[in-house]
């Protein structure tokens, strides 16, 4: 039997659940989030525990830079994400701060590669989201991302557009981040009705001149289409103007 | 005329202008905007190239006749120019719709390079001043502007610079006979002098065109590297000749020179980041790059006494030389070596390109290759068919002599 641990898919009850399992000597066969479900030989066992340390406890026990790591895994779509966190902790208590080292560890290298390619997607889209402007001067954007990403994009345009308000949709997971000019929120999209989306009149303006601005810019002496889809893959073309209809 | 035919006249005369880096500045508006210390690029051009600013000239009406350059005034085209408000406006429209990390600012000179600085001035402070715009901001000082415009500029943006546009004085003599490298030298020294937090920030950049003179490399990256070492800067950038305009003083090409211009950046990162010199690379009997293998690789054929070097033993320095090992997998490797013994497989972990690196390292003493193989023909041969392979791949099945 493999024996499959639930969580309510938050990061710090993932990781009090993998302490708990520490504490009790048990090896999961798999740790996965609520809704999962199971194959034929999986036996899910869903324990109520009470959390024993907060955030804090956790950065100072393993350090800013461990917790960075497997937060970045954490919003990863790695199939098997858990996974890999409780066996990077794991590995913490027996190599402490020199684990990141440890490049040999095949669990050292994934989740070092996944919080890389985690934080790759993030930076790329705080340059590639659109934002379009509302009829309210609400600015309003779609992304569709391969990890979840959006907390990080929010944290970003809490910072550059401080004085808008906006709101990022998150189409593959169906969630939305809110920013009322002091904070943003994170829901999940049935809890905010989104009305219809009626675009300010300058929309047109700005989104017209930018699409001249891209197809000037560009030498045309100087073609490398492949050199364009390598930094900016077509998967994030459907929610950038300038390109949507190169599509 | 609409302001869509101005943007598309002024962003079609920028363009050449190969700078577009965010980096380096670390500022927060109160109102809109700040400033990312590693860059943001927002898209890629049809060529491939990054566009993080809005780049555009204020005008491109110029006194000037630099023989390369598309808005010289014998030139008969359109003539456009921007009001400060109007580009104004499209920043903060654009940047509050993230289009864009900033502007980059340039222009022509009308009347004179004081009165061309003051217009230049008059746009970034409002922008500054009345929008509160607190994005990334590159402008271009114009040689032989007073000092006093030059300060003033400098302190309102995040990037200051001027193009030396030509390795040498007589090349510039040539083609740009308005210009004179003292004034593009005076501008720098300005620059470096004076660099502060709240002055230029992110440093200044420069530019060369490539190709549009008989320079060779060797010329190229010596001129880059005293301006490096001299001025501080914090890039140079490589702009392959584009022929936009006939004139019997220029060369007659049908295509740029890119894989030139590819060889004399690697050079260029060659010798900010992996310790080489410029002789160590070129001398006068081999005065230019080798087009079919790259500069490292080329210097690493020419001393091949040295490897195979030892990953478990060379010093950082050591592995920086290795082709197929860059400053982050040598950094990696240096850390990790104290913990355990490495493996060829660790070491593809870490981010080395083996099929480069394999053929000039031992790990632990074991060689990967058949070591009797050992050979400057072999290894050169072989990474050169390997160039081929991965930028043929995609379009066309290897022919077969």
């Amino acid at each position: 039997m493999n024996n499959v641990y639930i969580y309510d898919g938050n990061f710090l009850n993932l990781l009090n659940l993998i302490m708990y399992l520490f504490k009790n000597k048990v090896v999961p066969g798999n740790i996965k989030m609520e809704g999962y479900l199971g194959c034929l030989f999986d036996y899910i066992i869903t324990l109520k525990i009470t959390n024993t340390y907060t955030l804090d406890n956790f950065n100072q026990k393993f350090g800013d830079y461990n917790m960075h790591i497997m937060y970045y895994v954490f919003l990863s779509n790695d199939k098997n994400k858990e996974l890999i966190i409780y066996y990077y902790l794991l590995n913490y208590f027996k190599y402490g701060n020199n684990l990141s080292k440890m490049r040999n560890l095949n669990c050292v290298d994934r989740a070092l590669k996944i919080s890389k390619y985690v934080g790759n997607e993030a930076h790329k889209l705080k340059g590639f989201i659109r934002f379009k402007e509302l009829k309210n001067h609400l600015l309003y954007a779609s992304v569709a991302p391969e990890n979840n990403v959006l907390e990080i994009l929010s944290w970003h345009f809490k910072k550059r557009l401080k004085n808008e308000y906006w709101i990022i949709k998150d189409t593959k997971r169906k969630i939305i981040s809110i920013y009322d000019k002091k904070d943003f929120y994170i829901l999940k999209e049935e809890e905010w009705n989104l009305q219809e989306l009626i675009l300010d009149k300058s929309e047109e303006l700005f989104a017209d001149l930018w699409k001249t601005f891209y197809n000037t810019t560009g030498i045309k002496e100087r073609l490398n289409e492949r050199c364009r889809m390598n930094f900016m893959p077509k998967k994030y073309w459907q929610n950038m103007l300038e390109v949507s209809d190169e599509l | 005329m609409d302001l869509k035919e101005k943007l598309q006249i002024l962003a079609d005369s920028a363009k050449y202008d190969a700078s577009c880096s965010s980096s380096g500045s670390k500022r927060s508006g109160k109102e809109i905007g700040n400033t990312s210390i590693s860059g943001i690029c927002h898209s890629f051009a049809s060529d491939g190239r990054c566009i993080s600013l809005l780049k555009i000239l204020l005008t491109n009406s110029c006194i000037f006749d630099c023989k390369y350059c598309l808005n010289r005034r014998s030139n008969n085209i359109k003539r456009a120019i921007f009001t400060p408000e109007e580009i104004c406006e499209i920043t903060i429209n654009f940047y509050r719709r993230n289009y864009i990390e900033g502007l980059f600012l340039s222009s022509g000179i009308v009347k004179s390079p004081d009165y061309t600085m003051e217009l230049l001035i008059k746009t970034i402070s409002l922008l500054r001043n009345k929008y509160h715009f607190g994005g990334y901001i590159h402008a271009k000082a114009i040689p032989g502007a007073s000092p006093i415009y030059v300060k003033k500029l400098g302190s309102l943006v995040d990037r200051m610079s001027a193009n030396i546009e030509l390795p040498t004085e007589a090349g510039l003599k040539m083609l740009a006979p308005n210009k004179d490298m003292g004034k593009v030298s005076a501008i720098m020294g300005y620059v470096r002098d004076n660099r502060s937090r709240n002055y230029v920030p992110a440093g200044q950049s420069t530019q060369m065109i490539i190709g549009a003179t008989k320079e060779t490399d060797l010329e190229i990256m010596q001129k880059s590297e005293s301006m490096y070492n001299g001025y501080h800067l914090k890039r140079v950038f490589y702009s392959a000749y584009i022929p936009v305009n006939k004139d019997n003083l220029l060369p007659s090409v049908s295509m740029p020179p890119l894989k030139r211009e590819n060889r004399l950046y690697q050079a260029d990162w060659l010798i900010r980041y992996y310790g080489f010199k410029v002789f160590d690379l070129l001398d006068e009997n081999n005065p230019n790059f080798n087009i079919l293998v790259d500069p490292k690789a080329s210097w690493s054929l020419k001393h091949l006494d040295e490897f195979p070097k030892e990953v478990m033993s060379s010093s950082y320095n050591d592995l920086l030389k290795v082709p197929g090992i860059g400053v982050t997998s040598a950094k990696r490797i240096i850390k990790s070596r104290k913990y355990f013994t490495l493996t060829f497989a660790d070491l593809k972990k870490m981010g080395v390109v083996l099929k480069r690196a394999n053929y000039f390292i031992t790990c632990n003493g074991k060689y990967n290759l058949n070591r009797e193989l050992f050979s400057k023909n072999f290894i050169e041969s072989n990474l050169i068919l390997e160039d081929k392979m991965t930028s043929n791949n995609n379009y066309e099945q290897l022919r077969l002599f």
